[in-house]
């Protein structure tokens, strides 16, 4: 539990650093950082129930580019604003830094295991983010 | 509004700045070709063609008295992310498109926008919360995550130096990557609490091109497909370049202490 909520404060904070390294206005940055923290924790609550690491990230992913697009709506901004900054917490740092070290260490099975992990959660927010833009190029009329 | 032939020019390469400015601050294609398309509209143009790719841009507007203009403009820099600007040019498009204002008037605000820079310090404090804020979210301790705080500084400081060079982006991140390695893996073998693990992962979160790599597959499926693989060739080759500084780094120092 208490592992939980410092994942959930810390993407918190790892997004809000995120919406100011790319000089989001003020007004947006809570909205971006909660759009983060909400992504993680829905991946977290999906991967409890369903141990499916693409899964978990795609529904995470999904959600994070319709609160984007949802804001970018409300906000009268564009949704790239809170596309980058809702997707960060599920960003593969963790799997490709073990991956490298497996490498450095001569650990080629565990390397490629975690280069595998990496591949599959890029995929997972790519097909989050084309499965949401596919939805809305379908609501939109042809100009 | 009609516009001089002269003025007409003027406007193509007003728009081309535009453009060039919002490919900068990372804007997807898509956006760029749109809103050259619905500005040269608003200024009277009967047809309008835009082209853009991560490295030119070229527009052709055609009036109702006179020839086709095209011009085109070379990008040479097109993987920033500045969100401040880009909003600040979506608002610009947004009332333009509405309301017209004369050609001057207009390269008068774009330039104020290209100028009004994020200040380095929401810079350094944004590198600071990410790299902190990621290394303890893997699961650091605090102490991680101070110190991946404070090798963000560092990062901050390289990148801005190396800003000033000849150097590439795949250069730049094997050069910052192998010194942020090198000096994380020097500290955790002083200070033994420290996980180096945890620093170097908040810190690659800093590094690592998810922005250009969510973006090229953006691009992608707006069917802006030449783009989209150029970047995302590029951004792969970048993160290769990040993998080998780090790899190197830790070779020497598990090899050497």
């Amino acid at each position: 539990m208490k592992q939980i909520l410092i994942q959930l404060v810390t993407a918190f904070i790892g997004s809000l650093g995120f919406g100011l390294l790319f000089g989001l206005r003020t007004k947006h940055l809570f909205w971006a950082a909660l759009g983060g923290m909400i992504a993680w924790g829905i991946y977290l609550g999906v991967y409890a129930l369903v141990p499916e690491l693409f899964l978990a990230n795609l529904c995470a992913s999904v959600f994070a580019v319709t609160y984007a697009e949802l804001m970018a709506h409300l906000r009268k901004c564009p949704a790239t604003l809170f596309v980058v900054t809702g997707v960060v917490p599920m960003v593969p740092g963790g799997s490709l830094y073990r991956a490298m070290d497996c490498a450095v260490n001569g650990d080629l099975a565990r390397a490629g295991d975690y280069g595998h992990k990496t591949l599959v959660v890029a995929l997972a927010i790519a097909a989050g983010i084309s499965f949401v833009t596919v939805c809305r190029e379908l609501h939109t009329p042809k100009t | 509004m009609t516009l001089t032939k002269e003025k007409q020019t003027e406007l193509a390469e007003c728009l081309l700045d535009m453009g060039a400015l919002l490919l900068d601050c990372g804007a997807e294609i898509s956006r760029v070709e749109e809103t050259l398309m619905r500005m040269g509209r608003a200024y009277g143009a009967r047809h309008v063609d835009a082209f853009a790719i991560t490295s030119i841009i070229t527009l052709t507007m055609e009036f109702d008295d006179e020839d086709a203009i095209t011009e085109t403009r070379r990008i040479y820099s097109s993987a920033g992310t500045d969100f401040y600007r880009l909003e600040k040019l979506n608002d610009l498009s947004r009332s333009c498109c509405a309301a017209p204002i004369p050609v001057a008037e207009l390269r008068a605000k774009l330039e104020h926008v290209a100028e009004g820079k994020k200040p380095e310090s929401v810079i350094l404090w944004g590198s600071i919360l990410a790299a902190g804020g990621f290394a303890v979210f893997f699961g650091g301790t605090i102490w991680d995550g101070l110190t991946a705080a404070a090798f963000a500084l560092l990062i901050c400081f390289l990148q801005k130096q190396l800003g000033h060079t000849q150097i590439s982006t795949t250069g730049s991140n094997l050069f910052i990557s192998f010194l942020s390695g090198l000096g994380v893996g020097l500290l955790c073998r002083l200070v033994p609490m420290l996980h180096m693990d945890m620093i170097l992962i908040g810190d690659i979160m800093l590094l690592i091109p998810g922005i250009a790599m969510t973006n090229s597959i953006r691009n992608m499926l707006g069917g802006n497909t030449i783009s989209g693989a150029v970047r995302l060739l590029e951004s792969l080759i970048w993160a290769a370049a990040l993998a080998g500084g780090f790899m190197t780094a830790m070779l020497i120092v598990e090899l050497t202490i």
